[in-house]
């Protein structure tokens, strides 16, 4: 009862914010629908000089570059607003009041701020899923469905347990204001599968900033590439990053002795 | 006015120290996407041989000599200058008897270049023995090249000035930027060479600014490009600076009419 009514007064705010800037929002629209145009182009001029990258059709990479749209919609909607939030929040001390509220303090700095026009890129992605596994013609069957949307989850928790730590460790490196940038520059490498890359920057983008297990890895198992232990694997790293990020998020916070005091 | 130059170098040169940790990131974030697109080529071409002719040797060629050529010729001056405009506080730089977009912003997207050309030499190095590119460069074809570059910065940089220019009138002008950045991003030959394009956009490519500032120079220092093609090129870039400067000289003069200061 008490998280839905958080729930509710954060959506609304959101709502609010959004709708004070209308022209701004049509425009964010404009430009990200812009760039889907600019991918199918540059899908399209790829698949004119090849028929397959490294056994990845058409519609197999336009599904990949939804799945890529989804995790930047995810990274714009909250791991942007939020982090520059949490800096200024180091920065001038307004931290403090966040970790007050009578409410779960990660989920807080998490959440508080969503930048909501981003549904229209959820939507943008789904749609550009779809649409791509239409067109490459696979039929996956019932089970690697439910696969495939488990490791979609596992990655994404992995990539926001990624981002807890980097914005924790600013409890320990106060000037660490570039927290997340590394991690939005490699984004990029989300958008070809990385089966197609050579090993040193396949171990990165799947160890080390580990973009591939939200991207790549859930569309693989969707097209029954994957054996069962690493499935298993990219689910045990989801619910483990999640875990070992709170624990870091909670000794950061005991840690914290704020700005103002 | 040489005086006035060397102040302006050693004042932004300073600053760009300053933020040589920022530095670091903003190359990792700028060299991702390159080294991605030469990966997945250099897949391509490793299974089918070849892509149009192009060997992974020549794509590791043609992305490993881009890389230093955009930090040669790209600008920085929407990054510099947009807020300045919107915040009202290029008012002071109005106050100086120069031209502050061609004395201090130029001064320091040259700054920013030699610090950011100085931080990459490692890491091409590392790229260079990673991809082994076939790297077609002799001293002719460098010596060749220079003016180009010289000349391809100049038209990306009256391009993104005129575009920052347009935050005298209106905020959204990251809007019109991300456009052309789109659009040039495909005319220009970031994303792919563009002898791999249709033969009709390599048509349109040729004859608009965007390949001048990047994929000229590029196949110059390889060596790629017959004679006619090197002064219809360099015929281009004059006219296209002419062009350009003109524009910007004009967009000028109208922003500084309307231009009342943010809170004045």
């Amino acid at each position: 009862m008490h998280t839905a009514r958080v729930l509710a007064a954060l959506f609304k705010i959101n709502v609010q914010q959004e709708l004070a800037y209308r022209a701004d929002t049509v425009a964010n629209m404009l430009v990200s629908l812009m760039w889907l145009a600019w991918e199918l182009t540059g899908l399209a001029i790829i698949f004119s000089n090849t028929a397959s990258i490294a056994g990845w059709t058409f519609g197999d990479l336009l599904a990949l570059s939804g799945m890529w749209r989804l995790l930047n919609a995810f990274m714009q909607a909250v791991v942007f607003p939020n982090t520059e939030k949490f800096n200024r929040g180091i920065r001038e001390g307004t931290l403090d009041y966040t970790l007050l509220q009578p409410a779960n303090s990660q989920f807080m700095v998490s959440f508080s701020r969503v930048a909501i026009w981003n549904l229209w890129n959820v939507g943008l992605a789904l749609a550009t899923i779809t649409i791509g596994l239409l067109i490459s013609e696979s039929r996956p069957s019932p089970l690697n469905v439910v696969v495939f949307l488990a490791l979609t989850a596992s990655g994404g928790m992995v990539i926001y347990s990624l981002w807890i730590v980097l914005i924790a460790l600013t409890f320990w490196f106060t000037k660490f204001d570039n927290n997340v940038t590394l991690l939005a520059a490699v984004a990029d490498a989300g958008r070809f599968p990385a089966t197609a890359y050579p090993i040193w920057l396949r171990v990165i983008v799947t160890f080390v900033i580990p973009i591939a297990v939200a991207t790549t890895v859930p569309l693989q198992a969707l097209r029954g590439d994957l054996p069962w232990w690493q499935i298993a694997l990219a689910l045990g790293a989801g619910v483990l990053a999640f875990f070992l990020s709170s624990r870091l998020w909670q000794a950061g916070v005991k840690r914290y002795s704020g700005a103002s005091a | 006015m040489l005086e006035i130059y060397k102040r302006f170098w050693q004042v932004n040169w300073a600053e760009q120290w300053q933020y040589r940790a920022n530095l670091l990131m903003y190359l990792a974030y700028w060299l991702v996407s390159p080294v991605v697109y030469l990966a997945v080529w250099t897949a391509i071409a490793n299974a089918e041989g070849n892509v149009n002719g192009l060997t992974a040797s020549d794509f590791a060629a043609y992305y490993l000599t881009l890389l230093p050529v955009d930090i040669l010729t790209s600008s920085i001056t929407i990054h510099v200058l947009a807020f300045k405009i919107q915040e009202g506080t290029i008012s002071n730089e109005l106050m100086q008897p120069v031209h502050p977009i061609l004395t201090n912003t130029l001064m320091n997207n040259i700054a920013f270049k030699a610090l950011t050309l100085i931080a990459f030499v490692p890491i091409w190095i590392v790229l260079v023995l990673l991809f082994r590119p076939a790297l077609t460069i002799t001293p002719l074809s460098l010596l060749i090249a220079l003016p180009a570059l010289a000349m391809g910065f100049l038209i990306r940089f009256f391009i993104d000035s005129i575009i920052t220019l347009v935050a005298f009138w209106t905020t959204r002008v990251w809007s019109i930027w991300q456009f052309n950045e789109a659009i040039s991003m495909l005319l220009n030959g970031a994303f792919v060479p563009l002898a791999l394009m249709p033969a009709w956009v390599q048509a349109i490519a040729q004859f608009l600014p965007y390949q001048l500032g990047l994929s000229f120079p590029v196949l110059l220092i390889l060596n790629r490009l017959p004679a006619e093609q090197i002064v219809l090129n360099y015929g281009l870039q004059v006219v296209w600076i002419g062009a350009l400067y003109g524009a910007f000289a004009l967009l000028w003069r109208q922003a500084l009419k309307q231009y009342s200061a943010v809170g004045a």
